[in-house]
């Protein structure tokens, strides 16, 4: 088990390297820069631009400047914004937060929805329920995000009234009921595609599971069929939800990245955004390089804790 | 074996599966959907009396079945409804495009890999793993922030971050089929690498290919919209169902309907093509599992 | 490192100028105790001696005294080579500086400059000597992240991405504060931040202000008052001089001609915006009257192309000599507006048998190289050609000013008149009023007759206040519209 996380371990770091520098080619090889926003409105000179990307270090060589950010990456120094100076961890951290809260919500929702559909629709499978339900699901799934982001605001803020347009609180306020009342839209937002993506999983497991040996034994044994359900079956569908819940990460990070800028959401993804529109190449970098750490963290959780729970897999 | 008996043992299959897909009617649905968004939006345009980009200053935003234009005019005052069809024209485009890229670089990475395995195909898969690590909307903000946005750029760029699934489709299929005992007696007959790949071993796995194309085009038209939505696609005055979405944001207080007819064209479009392929895989192959 | 707009806001409560330019274009002492003018012996005749007197009776934020050190200290940093200061025009004449006496400070400019009189006033804040001294790298201190300053405002907290929360300073040395802390809320989609204003919760929208679309329903909400005012800034089309068609001054007359304006700033603009035919703006003591009137006259336009030889060709567009009259526009993607302009102007000037494609590219690509070292063709931008208030466009429109010839300054224009660069050398050497408003007056001119720009409209800017917030003023002076949040109480 050891040499098998040691050895994963080493593949994600290899992975990262790779990563970064994917990550960094394609920012610095593009055209633009972080100056070019001051170049429209501020007084500033072409002189004063040029001694800003020598202050920088943006005038040495591609390579060069990698090597040193990568250097400086394993230092634990991320870099500092071109914007506000700040560090790159610590503009990060505070943008994690609202991100994890959003992805959370929408997580709990798609999971304990999601889930309860997808078992009831395999349990009764070809029922108008399991129709209906595959239907929503890949309405659910078709349906841009962003769109019906702006038509739940259109109809929950502009017509209705009920619930704010966007942010995550009231300035002033941000008491939990003032923090629930912004989150509801957006997590809820969110948690259409990935309550449809939980339902399918769920309903093809636990349709895998029933039709197995063991449970048409218990059957035979003549166990009830509550308990054949929550002791057998649903134990076991809910095995492979591990690996899928690490490969979902990508996409529900993704997602609430769509979900942010529908409702200046102000998160990770928000901040991406803004980071690549000023060209704040260490901020976009170290939001690459995050994600995609957190990404390699789920799929190798995924696989361990599977490999912890399920007995049958031998791991080498 | 004669070779009249071989195509009886592989046309039974092919019955079987169009029986399946026949069966699913909502992938039956799906397909006759396409056939009309794809009939609409490049015959429809001509049959209309306004020209997608011609601006009438005068009449802007009219409501939708008021007068001349069945679903209204935009902020310029131009038919909405030549513009869904001129836009969807370029949404189906470059979802299929993109696709089509992403399917050649995948299936070729993923064959190359495949059959090769070693350093190679450790390399290349490795690569893929890479860059599967970037959330997709996030690799795709990051190259479309920098690249100047049009129809070729916005196309290569999804099918840039769409190959990567493809190839690992492909490879784990050529993989395990290498081994089997055609490709071994393809090898003892002498013939070429090349020819082994893309004669004997892709062919074998064109449903997942198949299946995971459809699904492509899919996820295509819906980056598509979301890019342009972000102003970061194609660019006016082309119209494209997302450009229409980001133009018709900052009047979705007083002109709902110009954000929400492209929104319903984008979504039919997409569960469309998600429920063929759905069909598709349930025709083709009813234990494969791709996401 | 440089600051960006959104920082301006913040950066007038948190610090203090040495004075400010008011909304009639008047300087204010503000940490100075009088604005120095040839009359008062703050500035000497040929202005290349100014002696500063400062206010006594004003504390830092930590309560430290505030001195002519601190302006030295503020003015050197500027310019110090390793400081990623924003810009240096002006203050790099600046030599000698002495502090004279605790409340004085004497300094030298290397060559009469009047508009540093504008530079100091609304560009330049007063930092504290004794905390920047003793950081190592000025660039990343952790002052930014808790600036200390002598302004009403003293700095509370900043929730990144999201808001920055600033105090009352209760030793503040001017007029005010009246209200208790200001939250500068961070909202970048504008139609959200009307939605907000709109329920109620913001109470002022600046910076970006309400969208056009907006202010007609938004002048009717109960409880709230919009203000329309006009900016410094001239949203023009900016034409590449250098490139093909466009350096035919007819081509540009006649393009100017064909452009229909009045539907640019009546429905595209839901008739805010003022015309102008200059880049100073209407409100300036600079600007010049009298400027011709643009009229929208296709035919006018069309005789004009057909009589200086451009023929109309395959497709409808006009070329001579081989030069076809097509070339491309660009802008912020994303700017709704202004792309509702291109799509209007491509319909337009196609009448006069005129192509024009669009090429839209992100913030962060156009104005890089593609503006800077003029690689487009024509761009629809707002610039604001003031200094502060000072009409010196020398980095505009001087000949020296072109970044492609390896010119310092941003004249992406590439406009060279001989003519205009002695005006400008002329102007920045006067030190009387009256007689620069004749040498910049005949700039307005001459830069109208050669169409170096084609101006659309004054820029504006449409702001919310909620009913009952009182104090807030306009300043055209000034980049910014909160500039006076000291001023601002709830009655």
């Amino acid at each position: 088990m050891a040499r098998y996380v040691a050895n994963r371990l080493a593949q994600a770091i290899m992975l990262l390297v790779i990563v970064s520098a994917i990550g960094f080619a394609i920012l610095h090889l593009a055209p633009g820069g972080p100056l070019s926003q001051f170049a429209a409105s501020a007084q500033m000179t072409q002189e004063d631009l040029d001694r800003v990307t020598r202050q920088l270090g943006l005038d040495r060589s591609l390579p060069i400047q990698y090597l040193d950010w990568f250097g400086r990456m394993l230092r634990g120094d991320w870099g500092h914004s071109y914007r506000d100076g700040e560090a790159v961890l610590s503009v990060i951290s505070s943008h994690l937060g609202a991100t994890l809260e959003l992805m959370a919500t929408a997580t709990i929702i798609a999971v304990l929805l999601g889930g309860w559909i997808g078992v009831l629709g395999a349990l009764r499978r070809y029922s108008l329920f399991d129709s209906l339900a595959t239907v929503g699901a890949m309405i659910a799934l078709s349906i841009p995000t962003f769109w019906f982001g702006l038509v739940t605001i259109y109809i929950f803020s502009v017509k209705l009234g009920w619930l704010p347009a966007g942010n995550r609180e009231t300035v002033g306020d941000g008491s939990f009921l003032d923090l629930l009342h912004h989150l509801i839209a957006p997590a809820l937002v969110l948690a259409l595609v990935e309550t449809a993506m939980w339902g399918r999983f769920m309903r093809s497991s636990m349709l895998e599971v029933i039709n197995q040996d063991y449970i048409r034994t218990a059957r035979a044994k003549g166990m009830p069929e509550w308990r054949i359900l929550t002791v057998h079956a649903l134990r076991n569908a809910l095995l492979p939800m591990i690996t899928v819940a690490g490969l979902q990460f990508p996409t529900l990070l993704g997602g609430a990245l769509v979900a942010e800028t529908v409702f200046t959401w102000p998160g990770m993804g928000r901040l991406f955004l803004d980071s690549i529109g000023y060209r704040d190449y260490p901020v976009v970098m170290g939001i690459l390089m995050f994600s995609a750490i957190m990404v390699l963290i789920g799929s190798l959780l995924a696989d361990i804790l599977y490999a912890v729970v399920d007995p049958r897999i031998r791991v080498g | 074996m004669t070779s009249a008996a071989l195509s009886t043992v592989q046309l039974a299959p092919g019955h079987a599966a169009w029986r399946r897909f026949r069966r699913h009617r909502l992938a039956l649905a799906g397909a006759v959907i396409i056939l009309v968004l794809v009939l609409g939006s490049a015959f429809g345009p001509y049959l209309l009396p306004f020209d997608d980009t011609y601006i009438d200053i005068m009449k802007r935003f009219a409501p939708p079945l008021s007068g001349a234009h069945i679903l209204g005019t935009d902020e310029l005052g131009r038919d909405v409804l030549a513009r869904l069809m001129m836009g969807a024209r370029v949404s189906l485009s470059i979802g299929f495009v993109a696709m089509v890229i992403a399917m050649a670089v995948g299936i070729a990475v993923g064959a190359f890999a495949g059959f090769f395995g070693g350093v190679v195909g450790a390399v290349l898969m490795r690569l893929v793993d890479a860059m599967l690590c970037f959330p997709t909307i996030f690799l795709l903000l990051a190259l479309a922030a920098l690249i100047e946005p049009g129809f070729v750029t916005t196309t290569v760029l999804i099918a840039a971050t769409a190959w990567m699934w493809v190839a690992r489709v492909v490879e784990a299929q050529v993989r395990s089929l290498r081994e089997r005992e055609f490709a071994v007696a393809a090898l003892a007959f002498g013939s070429s690498n090349l020819r082994i790949m893309f004669r004997e071993l892709v062919p074998n796995a064109v449903a997942p290919i198949v299946v995971a194309a459809t699904l492509n085009v899919a996820k295509a038209i819906l980056l598509e919209s979301y890019l342009s939505y972000l102003g970061y696609g194609i660019q006016p005055p082309a119209a494209s169902l997302g450009n229409m979405l980001n133009n018709a944001q900052i009047y979705l207080t007083s002109a709902p309907w110009l954000a929400i007819a492209p929104g319903l064209a984008i979504t039919l479009a997409v569960t469309s093509f998600n429920f063929l392929g759905d069909g598709l895989r349930d025709a083709l192959d009813p234990r494969m599992n791709i996401p | 490192m440089p600051g960006i707009e959104v920082d301006q806001g913040i950066w007038w409560q948190v610090f203090s100028p040495l004075w400010f330019i008011d909304p009639d274009g008047k300087f204010v002492p503000d940490l100075a105790r009088e604005v120095p003018t040839i009359e008062n012996g703050g500035l000497s005749a040929d202005g290349l001696t100014w002696n500063i007197k400062l206010r006594s009776d004003v504390k830092w934020h930590d309560g430290t005294a505030f001195t002519a050190e601190d302006v030295k200290f503020s003015l050197e940093l500027i310019n110090n080579p390793d400081f990623r200061a924003r810009s240096r025009v002006g203050h790099s004449l600046v030599k000698d500086i002495k502090v004279v006496a605790p409340d004085e400070v004497h300094w030298r400019m290397e060559a009469p400059y009047s508009p540093y009189m504008s530079i100091l006033g609304s560009l330049t804040f007063i930092v504290p000597k004794h905390i920047l001294e003793k950081v190592t790298d000025p660039n990343a201190s952790p002052f930014h992240n808790a600036p200390v300053g002598t302004g009403p405002f003293r700095w509370g907290e900043r929730v990144p991405g999201d808001h920055i929360q600033l105090n009352a300073h209760t030793g503040y040395h001017g007029k005010g504060p009246y209200v208790e802390r200001v939250v500068f809320k961070y909202i970048p989609d504008p139609t959200v931040l009307y939605t907000q204003f709109r329920t109620g919760q913001v109470d002022y929208t600046g910076l970006q202000g309400i969208l056009p679309n907006f202010v007609l329903e938004a002048k009717t909400l109960k409880g709230r008052k919009i203000f329309v005012s006009s900016t410094s800034s001239v949203e023009h089309i900016a034409p590449n001089l250098e490139f093909g068609a466009l350096a035919d001054r007819t081509v540009r007359e006649a393009l100017y001609l064909a452009i229909n304006k009045q539907a640019i700033i009546d429905a595209l603009n839901y008739g805010l915006p003022t015309q102008t035919e200059s880049f100073v703006p209407q409100q300036a003591w600079s600007f010049q009257q009298g400027l011709p009137q643009h009229k929208y006259d296709p035919a006018k336009a069309n005789t004009l192309l057909d009589a200086a030889g451009w023929v109309r060709g395959s497709g409808g567009v006009r070329e001579k000599g081989g030069v076809k009259l097509e070339f491309t526009n660009s802008t912020t993607s994303g700017n709704a507006v202004r792309e509702q302009t291109q799509q209007l102007l491509i319909q337009d000037w196609r009448a006069i048998g005129a192509a024009m494609r669009v090429n839209n590219m992100p913030a962060a690509v156009i104005w890089g190289d593609f503006w800077q070292q003029s690689k487009f063709n024509s761009v629809i931008v707002g610039v604001n050609f003031m200094l502060g208030s000072d009409p010196d466009v020398t980095p505009r429109f001087g000949s020296g000013a072109i970044p492609a010839k390896g010119g310092r300054g941003y004249n992406t224009y590439q406009y060279r008149n001989p003519e205009a660069d002695r005006l400008l050398a002329e102007g920045a050497k006067q030190f009387d009023l009256a007689q620069r408003k004749t040498t910049y007056g005949t700039l307005q001119k001459l830069i109208r007759d050669d169409l170096a720009i084609l101006p659309l409209f004054q820029g504006f800017i449409a702001e919310g206040v909620k009913e009952g917030l009182q104090g807030f003023r306009p300043n055209i002076n000034m980049s910014i519209n909160c500039w006076n949040i000291r001023e601002w109480y709830w009655a």
